[in-house]
């Protein structure tokens, strides 16, 4: 089976908490991936990347953490032992302990609705194409094109002096 | 480019429960609710004064932020694949009221009519209406309404409005009061179409509802920033807007939102010379009554119980005329919650 990719674009994310709400109705009321929202009101969607080489399968004591054919990293609840040492290690604070299931969960790309042939609901449901899922060169592809479209209107190329402007207050358009 | 999954929840349409529900606005809180309630085998008909669904998304909303086509297609894959039926250019109204867009319906449909017709309505009109800000001079020509504007120039995109209906911004100075995103958005397109953008707002970028990243990348553009200024009265020439006149604010006490109120500076009046001048200070519910037949609060938004249950049994209510304002996220949560007690009251769940 192929991997697949979960991959937020941060660039075109406009904000509108979509991905929370649908998530947060398909697990009861605990989403799995979440808007931050920095000091100047950028918003961060931010959920497991299922990292290549996971910290969290490398450090779970009980192989609790496993990646499935998809190529998502899951956790069977069954196995965990509830001793944070993903936590620990996430790069991203992603896991967190449910105290309903007494286990640490997390983003699973949608494990139930995979197995039905539906795709995460935060990418299907996105208004803004922020969310793209699929095979690596697919994911690429969509997003490489989805930030296309927006350069020559909204993110246009910048002048040397706009440039040196924008870098100096913290960020850089692409 | 793939449409927005309206029923994410599944693959295709389960069997019929010949239960049949009206959903009235064709925005995001409709489309999700109308996604839900197919995918729990009700037959669903989406009544809308737009020529095509979308709502907000599509007509206002700008381009670069949420693309067309995935909202199209996603409207199209509900019809075709779930034999939802739209109504476009179709006013659903209980008595009269005129809103922003009403220049696209060609026919009115009755709200009650629609309750004796279906198993159940929702509501999901949304805010078609501009708050007014009642400063003289606000009626001049050359006052623009964010809604109109944005909705011209997106309407002129599509194909649905004459490109003379769309002011012609290039070289001329356009000021926008308020600092909300739709203000944003509003200085974006302004910007796009080669307009001179001054935004003015009676806090600091601190407060600024949009936030200092939109209003940073605004003023990398060009877009200036006048803060901790307020309208006082605009100043025509011959009807036509020629200036504003504002005057400086300092912040007090934090107010019931929580953000410290801004208090005039009297006799600090200036002037500044515009073209343009468009007020983003908030956009109002537009429910399909007007004070009768179903209650609204002072605010006009649709006063719902825990069920999004109207005062009137079988009609529901979510999204924007419900809340106000708010995020699309908001408005398709709105929209998901309403369906689920649609479908649990047209299966007789308590």
């Amino acid at each position: 089976m192929e991997r697949k990719y979960l991959y937020l674009d941060h660039l075109t994310c406009i904000g509108c908490e979509t991905c929370e709400t649908v998530c947060d109705f398909i697990h009861d009321g605990s989403p799995h991936i979440r808007i931050y929202v920095t000091e100047n009101k950028q918003y961060l969607p931010i959920n497991c990347k299922h990292c290549d080489d996971a910290p969290c399968v490398r450090v779970c004591p009980t192989d609790a953490i496993y990646r499935d054919e998809d190529g998502a990293v899951r956790i069977a609840e069954n196995r965990c032992i509830g001793c944070l040492a993903c936590l620990q290690v996430c790069p991203y604070g992603v896991p967190f302990y449910s105290l309903k299931v007494r286990a640490i969960t997390k983003c699973d790309m949608c494990a139930d609705r995979r197995e039905v042939g539906l795709e995460p609901a935060c990418a299907l449901m996105c208004p803004a194409e922020a969310i793209q899922y699929g095979p690596l060169e697919m994911v690429l592809e969509l997003v490489n094109e989805r930030r296309a479209r927006n350069i020559p209107e909204h993110r246009r190329e910048l002048s040397e002096e706009e440039l040196r402007k924008s870098v100096s207050s913290g960020y850089v358009l692409l | 480019m793939r449409g927005i999954k309206f029923s994410f929840l599944c693959r295709e349409k389960p069997n019929p429960t010949g239960k049949r529900v009206a959903i009235i606005g064709a925005g995001p809180a409709g489309l999700t609710a109308a996604g839900y309630l197919v995918c729990r085998g009700h037959d669903v008909d989406i009544y809308d004064k737009m020529p095509e669904p979308g709502g907000l998304m599509l007509f206002v909303i700008p381009e670069f932020r949420i693309p067309v086509e995935r909202v199209r297609l996603g409207a199209k894959e509900l019809e075709e694949e779930f034999e939802v039926t739209y109504y476009p250019r179709t006013k659903v109204m209980e008595d009269e009221r005129e809103d922003e867009g009403d220049e696209f319906y060609e026919r009115v449909v009755r709200l009650s009519e629609l309750r004796e017709n279906y198993d159940a309505v929702l509501i999901a009109t949304g805010i078609w209406n501009v708050r007014r800000i009642g400063i003289p001079g606000d009626d001049l020509e050359g006052i623009l309404s964010p809604l109109e504007l944005l909705f011209w120039i997106k309407g002129y995109e599509l194909g649905y409005v004459p490109r003379d209906k769309v002011p012609k911004l290039e070289g001329k100075k356009v000021g926008i009061i308020g600092a909300g995103l739709t203000a944003v958005d509003v200085a974006f397109e302004c910007n796009r179409l080669g307009a001179e953008v001054e935004i003015f707002y009676r806090r600091t970028i601190r407060e600024a509802p949009a936030g200092a990243y939109e209003i940073n990348i605004l003023r990398n553009r060009g877009v200036k920033w006048f803060e901790l200024v307020t309208p006082k009265r605009v100043i025509g020439e011959n009807g036509r807007v020629r200036a504003i006149e504002l005057l400086r604010t300092r912040l007090g006490e934090p107010d019931e939102t929580g953000r410290r109120r801004p208090i005039p500076i009297e006799g600090s009046e200036f002037q500044v010379e515009l073209d343009y001048l468009v007020f983003a200070i908030g956009m109002v519910s537009t429910p399909p009554v007007n004070g009768s037949y179903i209650v609204t609060d002072r605010r006009g938004r649709i006063v719902v119980d825990s069920r999004h249950m109207t005062s009137v049994e079988g009609i529901f209510a979510a999204g924007d005329v419900v809340n106000g304002p708010t995020k699309v996220g908001r408005a398709i949560k709105d929209g998901l919650y309403a369906a689920v007690s649609i479908d649990g009251w047209l299966r007789g769940e308590p």
